[in-house]
């Protein structure tokens, strides 16, 4: 019983992450519009329901995920859209041509989404070119060389190998109704590898401290420019992947498709409290920010009366809402935690009280 | 020929700078007035260009005053039963302007309109359009170009409400027809002539007999599953459906939700399950877009609902094919896009180079689908019409692929 | 000359883009060089440019507003539903539209400052929720018919040979111009931009600041939104749908820093004329939308890409001063 009051302080800050606040915060959001919905809508508590939302957020998951990384490191990536649409395409075309099966076809998306991802990345980190232009600018062009390539021409589903468009259905197993299929699960192994990886590889501390402080980053002889280009190159290969998700979702693959969800990543990402500014936030977070977002839009399709063109509204207000509850919650955190710190550093100095502050993650560099 | 297209397309630069756009006007009525004498069509036209060289800007109002005299010799001939073939002159410079360039349909409208091209020994017209079809901006400013460079004439699918009527009237200033095509301008401002893939009214009751078909004599409930809440040509053929629902022979079917996928495949698949979630005794989702169609029936594929939820509507048969042989969709009807590309591009070259003039009762053959005639359009409270048609329905037995 | 290109590198990039730009148009079209097509090209897209000017304050600020296109939507929307509604003189309704952009970026703005929320989310949510409420107003029905004088001031060209709008923009451009390097407001807004923490400590009102620009940025996208119905004649809720990343493209290719502090209107003003005469010039050329936007993207790319190689591998100076920006 030598246990100094500082460390357990530390500790209960330890488990009481602001990250895990967040995500927290999130998800008792996400369980009140479930209850608030299940009163407007019949038979909406369903393994029914829940099977729509994690088919349907796939896509989304993927392309939030690969935003959160290249945001980590305070960049963005507004070109996930187009490449998107030409991993799906490029593989429909090849499936057209080879019929083969799932795993060469996953591949082929991911290399092509990688190397539309390696041509941000070299730009941004080797060229000096900020993100957003680069991105923008990619956004426009992949999507232009991609209608060029088709000549107004579509991907036809039944061009494809049958397997593809019973893809999304393929299910694991079934309790009570809840499906567990094979796409949700791959999305959610690739959430919780790429968490495990920020968090515990030396790689994602790298990422992290880039993001908080480019050049402090720089200056401490980290290679900054290799671990940006890296986490472009991942975000191409996961929206490739989004890309594969998307042709066995839609089967009918035009030059268009995936158009508009750049903006919808990052949202995704942003809403599961992904700082902007770079430096903070988790992989968990993100794929929460998207099943939250994809939860209010198939629910206000089922509300009666909301009307078609009241959905966007209301999304927009809800969106705003999620994040201004956050923010003012994680405020109210935060006070407590500088707090606590305070307190600490009282009682033991300031090294231990800087300590708990690091293992708070960075809480207040993101409000 | 392509080397007499090069020649052609020289000359015809230099002579549009000089001439600008306004002098088409005398053109279309020399030729008009010299074709009435029974000239050679060849001859009259190269003699109008040259004349319009001269005769420069002057001339355009005394034109305008001619037009009706010459319009008046072409309404007793067709008053007498002739109708005009189109045969083959001078080449053309035209823009052939779609909703948007992205959707499989518009490309074989173009190629359509490419054949039409060939047969009557003119120039390709030039395929240009926004990238998505909502940007109504974009067209605009196709528009607006168009009229800058001084094409022939400028084949249009109109992709918004009234904005476009400014620059399609300051194309009709200019003297340029402009033939719609698809999706008219529905205050038929500017616009010489539209011409209708099928009659709406008809769309309206194609669509309910198939309902009627998949549901069978007990009937049923089903969706409609649109593009946008604002797409004219949607609007209009689930306005004609309705009308039709009301009578009694389609009493048995209960239509109860219409819903948008905003020609988007993802929402539109994320709408159809929405469709089959608030409705548990759904059996039909009637989606009279062919973007919507397609990602209907791959939303019940791939729910495995196949077996109770039908899917119908207008689609394109290539896109359709798996979900015919499944099953999924048992029947589904278009127009041939590519016939309406070639019609509209056989009309825009008729009034372009003056061998028709846009009125009613105009009568004219164009090249291998025959005979048609311009009416009053009896769907808008102004405006002309070619009607085209007919329907093609597809099903097991007539996949069309 | 030299100085003042040494001065105003991205300044001195963009003329010489223009300028080719303007030399393949004349080569490519023979119809580009008349005076009634320049009108036409800035005509076009008159509503674009004009949120163009308060879009490079709001980013040289450090914000950003991705709003603005919805807003645009919202405004129309409310004029046209008043007007359709009849009650009102339609001079009002249009007072009113007007008013109700500078309301939206002023509930934008109280949440940027209050909730010290980044402005990319706001907006994100408001591009989403303002179009949304621009449908609710007009659902599927397209309002038009407005009176004469209202649609003249779009189409018509009624001082000389210049629609109103277009002398607007002119009006608008000189008088931004002043106020952002002229101005103390215009220093307040490059400070905060470079550091809102500085800013802070040196006394400057930052939250009164940005709360200014984003209800200024809220009444000229209504404003805009307004001129957009006059040039069309006809409002719809869809009503420029998309246009904010046209706008942010023009405000960065002008040189002006994502991240706020630098950036120049004589930049933004040149990015604008290139990027109007490339879609004009390849219009022409009768080559589609989607490719113009593709040759846009690229040039985006290529101004900050090449002239970053070049200092690198030519001067061989340290990278700081490559990214070269416009005057602080």
């Amino acid at each position: 019983m030598t246990e100094s009051a500082a460390v357990a302080t530390t500790r209960s800050t330890r488990f009481l992450r602001p990250e895990r606040v967040k995500e927290a915060t999130l998800l008792a959001i996400i369980a009140v519009s479930v209850v608030v919905f299940a009163f407007l809508i019949d038979g909406y508590l369903s393994g029914r329901f829940f099977n729509r939302v994690t088919t349907s957020v796939v896509v989304v998951t993927l392309l939030a995920a690969g935003q959160a990384l290249v945001i980590f490191s305070r960049n963005i990536d507004l070109s996930v859209g187009s490449i998107v649409g030409v991993a799906a395409y490029l593989t429909g075309d090849f499936l057209t041509a080879t019929g083969q099966g799932p795993i060469p076809a996953i591949l082929v998306a991911t290399v092509v989404g990688a190397v539309l991802g390696s041509v941000n990345g070299l730009l941004v980190a080797y060229g000096g070119v900020p993100a957003i232009i680069v991105t923008l600018g990619t956004l426009a062009l992949f999507r232009t060389l991609l209608s060029i390539y088709s000549g107004g021409a579509n991907v036809l589903a039944g061009d494809l190998p049958t397997w593809v468009l019973e893809f999304n259905n393929v299910t694991l197993f079934t309790i009570a109704g809840f499906e567990v299929r094979l796409v949700f699960l791959i999305a959610v192994v690739v959430v919780a590898g790429l968490q495990f990886a920020l968090a515990r590889l030396r790689w994602g501390r790298r990422i992290y401290a880039i993001g908080s402080n480019p050049s402090a980053a720089a200056q401490a002889g980290l290679p900054t420019a290799s671990l940006v280009f890296w986490s472009f190159v991942g975000s191409g290969a996961l929206a490739g992947l989004a890309g594969f998700m998307f042709l066995a979702r839609a089967g009918t693959i035009s030059a268009t498709a995936g158009a508009g969800l750049e903006l919808e990543s990052v949202a995704a990402a942003v809403v599961g409290g992904v700082s902007i500014l770079g430096g903070s936030g988790t992989m968990v977070g993100a794929f929460l920010g998207a099943v939250f977002i994809d939860t209010l839009k198939l629910s206000l399709v089922r509300v009666p009366e909301v009307s078609e063109f009241w959905r966007d509204a209301f999304l927009g207000i809800l969106i705003l809402a999620a994040v201004i509850l956050d923010t003012l919650l994680r405020n109210r955190f935060n006070r407590r935690w500088s707090a606590e710190a305070r307190k600490a550093m009282e009682a033991t100095g300031p090294t231990a009280a800087g300590m708990a502050h690091v293992a708070g993650g960075g809480g207040t560099a993101d409000a | 020929m392509k080397t007499e297209h090069d020649r052609y397309e020289e000359e015809e630069e230099v002579k549009a700078i000089k001439r600008r756009s306004r002098v088409f006007v005398p053109m279309v009525v020399l030729a008009l007035i010299i074709a009435a004498c029974g000239g050679d069509t060849d001859d009259t036209t190269t003699t109008a260009g040259e004349a319009t060289t001269t005769a420069a800007e002057a001339t355009t109002t005394v034109a305008a005053e001619t037009t009706t005299s010459a319009g008046e010799t072409t309404t007793s001939a067709a008053a007498a039963g002739e109708a005009v073939e189109i045969t083959a002159g001078d080449s053309i410079a035209a823009t052939f302007l779609p909703k948007c360039t992205n959707i499989a349909v518009f490309p074989q409208a173009n190629s359509g309109a490419e054949e039409a091209a060939a047969e009557l020994g003119s120039d390709p017209a030039e395929f240009v359009g926004p990238a998505d079809c909502g940007d109504t901006t974009g067209q605009i400013e196709f528009m607006t170009n168009a009229v800058t460079q001084g094409v022939d004439a400028i084949m249009l699918s109109n992709n918004s409400g009234d904005q476009l009527d400014a620059p399609a009237q300051a194309a009709a200033d200019a003297g340029i027809p402009v033939v719609t095509w698809d999706s008219p301008i529905p205050s038929a401002t500017g616009e010489s002539v539209f011409v209708a893939q099928v009659d709406f009214d008809e769309t309206g009751q194609v669509m309910a007999d198939m309902a009627r078909n998949i549901l069978g004599d007990d009937g049923g409930q089903f969706a409609i599953l649109s593009a946008t809440p604002d797409a004219a040509n949607q609007n209009a053929w689930i306005a004609a459906m309705e009308e039709v629902l009301a009578g009694p022979d389609y009493a048995n079917l209960e239509l109860v939700e219409t819903v948008y996928g905003n020609d988007v495949a993802e929402d539109s698949v994320t709408a159809a399950l929405g469709l089959v979630d608030s409705h548990p005794d759904l059996e039909l989702i009637m989606a009279p877009t062919t973007v919507g169609i397609v990602a209907a029936a791959q939303a019940m594929t791939q729910e495995g609902l196949c077996e109770t939820i039908k899917v119908s509507g207008l689609g394109l048969p290539e896109e359709m094919a798996p979900y015919v042989e499944s099953g999924c969709a048992p029947e589904f009807a278009l127009w041939s896009f590519v016939d309406l590309g070639y019609l509209a591009y056989y009309v825009a070259y008729g009034i372009a180079t003056g061998q028709i003039t846009a009125e009613e009762g105009t009568a004219f053959v164009a090249g291998r689908m025959g005979e048609y005639e311009i009416t009053a359009d009896p769907t808008r409270d102004a405006g002309l019409r070619v009607l085209m048609g007919p329907f093609s329905v597809y099903n097991a037995e007539n996949p069309g692929t | 000359m030299r100085d003042w290109a040494a001065k105003h590198r991205w300044e001195s990039i963009l003329i010489i883009v223009l300028a080719a730009t303007i030399v393949v148009n004349v080569s490519l079209s023979p119809f580009y060089l008349g005076f009634g097509n320049f009108v036409n090209l800035f005509w076009l897209s008159i509503e674009k440019i004009i949120v163009v000017i308060v879009m490079t304050f709001v980013i040289i600020n450090g914000e950003i507003d991705l709003s603005v296109a919805s807003v645009m939507g919202f405004s129309a929307a409310v004029m046209a539903t008043l007007y359709q509604g009849g009650e009102l003189p339609f001079a009002l309704a249009i007072l009113i539209g007007i008013a109700v952009g500078a309301i939206a970026g002023l509930l934008q703005g109280l949440v940027i400052t209050r909730f010290g929320l980044p402005s990319l989310v706001v907006t994100l949510a408001g591009l989403i929720g303002f179009r949304g409420a621009a449908r609710v107003l007009l659902e599927d029905r397209s309002v038009g018919d407005f009176p004469e004088w209202f649609e003249s001031i779009g189409q018509q060209t009624l001082v000389g040979p210049f629609p109103v709008a277009l002398l607007l923009f002119f009006v608008g451009l000189a008088l931004a111009w002043v106020i952002l390097e002229r101005s103390a407001f215009g220093r307040k807004v490059y400070v905060i931009g470079n550091s809102a923490d500085v800013a802070r400590f040196s006394g400057i009102e930052v939250d009164s600041v940005k709360l200014r620009l984003f209800v200024t940025s809220g009444a000229v996208a209504g404003l805009a939104g307004i001129l957009f119905a006059a040039r069309v004649g006809a409002v719809q809720g869809t009503l420029g749908e998309t246009y904010e990343l046209d706008i942010i493209t023009m405000v960065l290719l002008g040189g002006v820093s994502i991240f706020g502090g630098s950036g120049s209107m004589l930049g933004v003003v040149l990015a604008l004329f290139t990027v109007l005469n490339i879609r004009n010039g390849l219009g022409l050329a009768n080559i589609d939308g989607i490719t113009q936007t593709g040759v846009i993207g690229l040039l985006l790319i290529g101004s900050v890409l090449v002239p970053n190689l070049a200092q690198r591998y030519r001067l061989r100076r340290p990278r700081a001063e490559a990214v070269a920006h416009g005057p602080p």
